[in-house]
């Protein structure tokens, strides 16, 4: 077994896991954190997009033993009880989702893309969720999502700092 | 995936001497190409996998008196971000961009890319273009050799079982040789190339001549070949668009494309003759570009 202790969405976890189990896997099955998701499980697909130490990743190709120390953030870790994530109101806004299986994967490589990148172009944005399959909207309705999202997020820091 | 055994080396030491101990061993650095090959391939179980992406002596960009040195743990990310590399070598920040996407160019490293040697490696070409070398790590110490020697066959390294590759090394006499990559897939995001190219030359300023010229191909033979035919022709010729096309033509002798689900072999070779072509010229307009830059200073 490979012990296993890090920082999820703020809080100090540990789990013992078989070696081959997936970051991934570990989310859902030890911690029951199941807003990530399993899709194709070999990196194309993104449906199961975190955010490691700042930088999104595919949860399915990392060991849990490699995250080991680390900090993750999952889709879970974004809205409080009474307040969705801007991101996630504007993807409700503009009615970005269908089925809904992408959207954790893909809200979570928009919330990597804007922390870096507060004011991102569309072929940024493009950039940002190419590694994120959708079957369903055809990605416009995302791409609308995450401008305005970046808008908001905007002027919320501005009204913060004033 | 099946249950393997699983150790964390500290360092490259601590790896090659893991290596030694458990072999035969599969070796993870960022997994993207390990995992997607040890789920989808059951068969190919290993007993033992000897994680190195926590070992801090394969990081880190920098120049020294051997050239630009890469750490095989770099990753795509790291490539397109470092302000050396963009300086030095923008085609390499390129290459790296076409690589998988975001998540995958976070986890996935300049050292798994080479080591998993796939025909289309996009790695492959800019560096073959540069004379890189490659460090290995091994039992006896450290030796070197040229990256295009490295590539053995498709996904066949010149790597024994207790060696690892370290680190990458563009050497000093060309730091700053101007250079262009380009690929073509049938995508922008995701896909594999059905052709990659990249080209390095010098410009003679006062003659207008190409010299050291280097043209390397990917996924049009076992492994990234060089276009010895076409950089042949072009040593000493004036860098004219009549010149650059003629070289992307006679590269097309050079490759050695298949028919596949992606592309078909003439489909290939249109491309080598044009990719070929692109990044000569592109290669020259940054030499000269580079030029005017310092004559204004």
């Amino acid at each position: 077994m490979t012990d296993v202790t890090l920082k999820i969405n703020g809080e100090t976890r540990s789990a013992a896991v078989p070696p081959e189990t997936t970051l991934l896997k570990m989310l859902r099955e030890s911690f029951s954190l199941t807003g990530a998701k399993l899709g194709c499980d070999v990196g194309d697909c993104g449906a199961c997009t975190v955010i490691v130490d700042g930088l999104p990743v595919n949860s399915c190709l990392m060991l849990a033993g490699q995250a080991d120390g680390r900090e993750v953030l999952t889709i879970e870790g974004l809205a409080t009880p009474d307040h969705l994530h801007p991101i996630q109101k504007t993807f409700e806004d503009c009615a970005s989702l269908q089925c809904g299986f992408c959207g954790p994967g893909v809200i979570m490589s928009s919330k990597a893309l804007l922390d870096a990148n507060p004011n991102p172009s569309v072929a940024e944005i493009r950039d940002a969720l190419a590694g994120n399959l959708c079957r369903c909207t055809g990605y416009t309705k995302m791409i609308e999502a995450v401008q305005q999202a970046a808008q908001v997020m905007r002027s919320a820091k501005s009204k913060r700092a004033a | 995936m099946r249950a393997f055994e699983y150790f964390t080396a500290t360092d490259s030491k601590h790896a090659v001497a893991l290596l030694a101990e458990h072999a035969p061993a599969r070796v993870l650095a960022g997994g993207t190409d390990l995992l997607a090959d040890l789920k989808s391939s059951p068969s190919h179980a290993p007993k033992t996998v000897v994680d190195i992406s926590r070992a801090a002596d394969m990081r880190g960009i920098e120049v020294n008196a051997r050239g630009l040195c890469i750490g095989a743990l770099v990753t795509h990310s790291e490539i397109m971000a470092s302000t050396v590399i963009r300086d030095l070598f923008p085609a390499l920040a390129d290459a790296a961009h076409t690589i998988g996407a975001v998540q995958t160019r976070n986890l996935g490293t300049l050292g798994g890319n080479l080591v998993t040697a796939v025909p289309s490696v996009d790695s492959g070409p800019t560096l073959v273009a540069l004379d890189a070398q490659v460090t290995i790590a091994g039992p006896a110490g450290h030796r070197t050799m040229p990256l295009s020697e490295f590539f053995v066959a498709p996904r066949r390294t010149a790597l024994k079982p207790d060696e690892l590759l370290v680190e990458i090394v563009i050497p000093a006499e060309n730091l700053g040789k101007p250079a262009h990559f380009l690929k073509m897939g049938l995508r922008k995001g995701q896909a594999l190339a059905l052709v990659n190219a990249a080209s390095s030359l010098r410009i003679d300023a006062k003659k207008n001549t190409c010299k050291d010229v280097r043209i390397a191909l990917g996924a049009v033979a076992p492994t990234v070949v060089r276009a010895k035919t076409a950089e042949k022709f072009l040593e000493g010729r004036a860098a004219t668009a009549e010149n650059f096309a003629e070289a992307g033509r006679l590269a097309v002798a050079d490759a050695k494309p298949i028919s596949d689900m992606r592309a078909s072999a003439d489909y290939r070779k249109d491309l080598v003759a044009v990719l070929a072509k692109r990044t000569l010229e592109a290669a020259c307009a940054q030499s000269k570009a580079a030029k005017q830059k310092g004559a204004r200073k």
